[in-house]
């Protein structure tokens, strides 16, 4: 988004817009990248102990498929976000604004857009935070899965390379697809 | 020429003698069998056993083992050894009859099998008994199909929390 389309909208307006945009703050997407970094390294433990790849040799590929894993994962995690956010934000709307209104009735001295506001914000807050998680464990869940069942029912008769490369890469490419979906 | 052949007729007549049946025989036995099965096809079960005889050695033995006839090495003074092996899917755990025979008792399982008998109705010399507790296979759930029945389960928890939430 360039700066010159933002310069019709406030201060308020920006967070606002922010709050319920694809682009996800710092602090979100390091979580996003580290827990992709993790999950994306541990089937090299299978991959060593089990498939019995040679750990020294294949070091480039490691790093060349972990790294292309994250990233997938990650925009994996960033799309479901986005997606479930809203839903959940609409979902929880009702019970967020019964309990933050019952929480305020006591200040008297607080507007009415003002007590809108902090709703608002608390909504985005809990939707955030539910569809964060949501998306870390739905997204890990499935590619955990689907490494395991490619890596030892559909790609057992390949090198371990290979059988590597595929099932990471092929897993990985294929959340990051499926997050594009607007379910 | 008669003299070779009477010199023969007493060496025959010695070694007859010498090869007289075994009496009072008293037989330990100590015997292995393969019990770790993921690796082989073939289950080898081996007893080692001493036979000692009342009238002193024995001669050659043989062994009866599932209804084959296998000569008995002899792998020291008084000590024996016999060992067999069997496919891993046919090897049946519990204990083994091995039934020993000597000269004689050869002697008489040939002509009984001549005669189209049982082998069962000739007196052994004496019997050797092999323990095979049963090999180990392997686990009896892979690891893989446990590791791929837990992924699934956990799966179908985070599917089903989504469709919940979008639902």
């Amino acid at each position: 988004m360039s700066k010159s389309q933002n310069k019709g909208f406030t201060k308020e307006e920006e967070l606002l817009l922010q709050d319920f945009s694809r682009n996800v703050s710092t602090k979100s997407s390091a979580l996003f990248y580290g827990n992709a970094l993790i999950v994306s390294a541990v089937p090299i433990w299978l991959f060593w102990r089990i498939h019995l790849i040679e750990i020294y040799s294949s070091l480039i590929l490691f790093v060349v498929v972990t790294s292309i894993a994250t990233y997938l994962l990650a925009l994996a995690y960033k799309n479901t976000k986005f997606t479930l956010k809203h839903k959940i934000a609409v979902k929880r709307e009702e019970a967020v604004t019964r309990d933050l209104s019952k929480k305020l009735s006591e200040d008297k001295k607080m507007s009415k857009k003002e007590k809108d506001e902090r709703i608002l914000w608390k909504k985005n807050e809990v939707a955030d935070f539910e569809a964060t998680t949501l998306s870390i464990f739905y997204n890990n869940a499935l590619f955990l899965t689907i490494v395991i069942i490619c890596s030892f029912y559909l790609l057992p008769t390949f090198t371990p390379p290979v059988n590597y490369t595929v099932s990471i890469g092929a897993t990985a490419g294929l959340l990051a697809l499926l997050s594009t979906g607007s379910q | 020429m008669s003299k070779i052949f009477l010199i023969v007729a007493c060496v025959a007549f010695a070694t007859t003698a010498l090869c007289e049946s075994c009496t009072n025989p008293q037989i330990t036995s100590t015997s292995f069998t393969t019990q770790d099965a993921t690796i082989v096809t073939n289950i080898a079960y081996i007893s080692d056993f001493t036979l000692k005889c009342g009238n002193g050695e024995a001669s050659t033995l043989y062994a009866e083992i599932n209804g084959n006839i296998v000569p008995v090495s002899i792998v020291g003074e008084n000590q024996y050894q016999v060992s067999w092996t069997e496919d891993t899917k046919t090897a049946r755990s519990g204990d083994k009859v091995v039934r020993i025979f000597d000269e004689d008792g050869y002697a008489a399982l040939r002509k009984a099998l001549r005669a189209g008998e049982g082998l069962a109705s000739v007196q052994s010399l004496s019997d050797v008994v092999i323990n095979h507790p049963g090999a180990y296979n392997g686990p009896w759930l892979q690891s893989e199909l446990l590791a791929t029945i837990i992924s699934l389960i956990i799966a179908y928890f985070a599917i089903s929390f989504k469709l919940k939430v979008t639902a």
